[in-house]
């Protein structure tokens, strides 16, 4: 019988788990580039907490958080260094700790008109190089393949670069690092991403959805609930059991 | 459960999302500012199960791990620098720039700051001042029997004086652009210093490529967008509620906790 009451504390530790999932999204509803997540748990496959022939009572684990890398919404900022990627695909930026991906564009550019993100690290074209303009020249111009190009003083076209955009086979190995930035995990290498469109002046909003967000922690909250019940009642049974016991001896 | 602190850096976060619409909003009419606007990054996040970990001696490798956020953290005020719309004054002093140069001021402790608001007057000596009264670089001075100020596309300022046909040149204005001018420190006052994320000001003569042109008898209007903002404002404050929300589904779980053994 104790087990019951295991049971139902894993199924509290995972709601628990459950509701800093959704804690995060929410406060991340106006992250750029941000992308829902949510917990997903499983029947914990090695250790039953009664294990008989048929019909085993198993307890609740964390199995993995699922990501849904759908695209968010595309908000006009009319911002030159802003771009948004419209399909698969991740921007490159060189940290210290080496190459790290991203769908925030929000760029700028550094006291020496490198192209980086929002902390000072540099924007990787598809070569792996870094872009840099000249604030003498005119706005820069990004196409929709990530072109730049700037105008010249003498009114020549000048390509600086094309922004990289590379995909990964396996998005579920990515792993997140803060600063809007996720880092390959488990040896897997970019490729060049196929059919992503770059929009200049446009930034990709969180994807997260309000409304689903709130639903999850009603969900969550009730959850919690119904099982603490059931806590109490196998609680009371057990006190019950022991009283009628005790009067029977 | 990290919820409740989770929501709080939330909370925090759109406070900061509203004080920066709140300035935009009350900078309205201010001649040449340029809209701010919070950016956010998400926090650090804790492996509970690494993914590609090892999961049992056979090799298999965890496919999709757990990680859990830490909530948000502002990340940078960032200043949009796209033109302001021009609007006509038909005062001779106000010079609007059409491009991405910034007039130079120098302040009284001799420090040379930037500045976008043209609206510009003449002191008790005939210097052309900005509305406090600090001199603009270089310096030009108009003569005081002087009937007519023109001032070109290109900054070359010209005075008519009585007796002569011709006008005279008393001064060329130059302008100054910057590598990134969202990294500009800004000073209030409507003015900036140069700091280590603008890069040096760069100084050339308004009308070639990227400085701009100059119009005399314009004021640059702030790019501030009433209804951007207002809808900016609406969301931050939905955001907000949303997160106070999630304090509340938290604390309902804790209180269940400590209701469950009466």
């Amino acid at each position: 019988m104790d087990n019951a009451l295991y049971v139902g504390l894993s199924r509290q530790m995972t709601l628990q788990r459950a509701i800093d999932v959704t804690a995060n999204n929410i406060a991340n509803v106006d992250t750029a580039g941000f992308k829902v997540e949510s917990l997903t748990v499983q029947e914990d496959p090695e250790t039953p907490a009664r294990a008989p022939a048929t019909d085993p009572i198993n307890y609740v684990l964390d199995k993995g958080l699922a990501r849904n890398f759908g695209q968010g919404a595309l908000e006009q900022t009319g911002n030159p260094l802003d771009v948004a990627i419209e399909g698969q695909g991740f921007f490159t930026v060189q940290t210290a700790d080496g190459p790290r991906y991203t769908r925030d564009g929000r760029f700028t550019l550094d006291a020496t008109g490198r192209l980086t993100d929002k902390e000072g690290d540099p924007v990787l074209d598809a070569g792996g190089g870094q872009i840099t303009l000249d604030p003498q020249n005119g706005q820069p111009g990004i196409g929709k393949d990530g072109t730049i190009s700037q105008i010249s003083l003498t009114g020549q076209t000048l390509v600086l670069g094309k922004l990289g955009v590379v995909q990964f086979s396996d998005l579920t190995a990515l792993s997140k690092q803060g600063d809007n930035l996720y880092a390959a995990a488990g040896g897997q290498l970019p490729v060049a991403a196929t059919g992503a469109r770059i929009n200049q002046g446009m930034v990709e909003k969180s994807n997260v959805q309000p409304v689903s967000e709130v639903v999850h922690l009603i969900a969550i909250t009730r959850a919690y609930e119904s099982v603490a019940n059931l806590i109490t009642q196998i609680e009371n049974l057990s006190e019950s059991a022991v009283q009628s016991l005790g009067k029977a001896a | 459960m990290r919820a409740l602190a989770t929501a709080a850096t939330g909370m925090a976060a759109q406070e900061m999302n509203v004080e920066v619409i709140s300035n935009n909003i009350a900078n309205m009419n201010t001649i040449g500012y340029k809209a701010q606007r919070a950016e956010f990054q998400d926090l650090l996040y804790q492996d509970v199960v690494r993914m590609g970990s090892q999961s049992s001696d056979t090799g298999t490798i965890v496919p999709t791990g757990v990680q859990v956020g830490s909530g948000v953290k502002p990340d940078a005020v960032y200043r949009i620098t796209t033109q302001g719309s021009l609007t006509q004054t038909s005062n001779p002093l106000d010079l609007a720039i059409n491009g991405q140069g910034y007039f130079q001021i120098q302040l009284p402790s001799g420090e040379t700051a930037y500045t976008r608001a043209g609206n510009f007057s003449v002191n008790n000596v005939g210097t052309i001042v900005t509305s406090d009264g600090f001199t603009v670089l270089p310096q030009i001075t108009i003569p005081q029997n002087a009937t007519a100020v023109t001032i070109s596309q290109a900054g070359q300022v010209q005075v008519t004086v009585p007796g002569q046909t011709a006008p005279q040149i008393v001064g060329q204005l130059q302008l100054a652009t910057f590598f990134n001018p969202a990294g500009l420190d800004a000073q209030g006052g409507n003015l900036f210093l140069v700091s280590g994320a603008s890069g040096p000001a760069v100084l050339g003569i308004p009308g070639t490529t990227s400085y701009g042109t100059l119009q005399q008898g314009y004021t640059e209007a702030s790019n501030v967008d009433a209804v951007t903002e207002i809808t900016n404002l609406i969301s931050a404050q939905r955001a907000y509620e949303m997160n106070s929300k999630v304090v509340t589904s938290a604390d309902q779980m804790l209180q269940t906790n400590t209701q469950m053994k009466q």
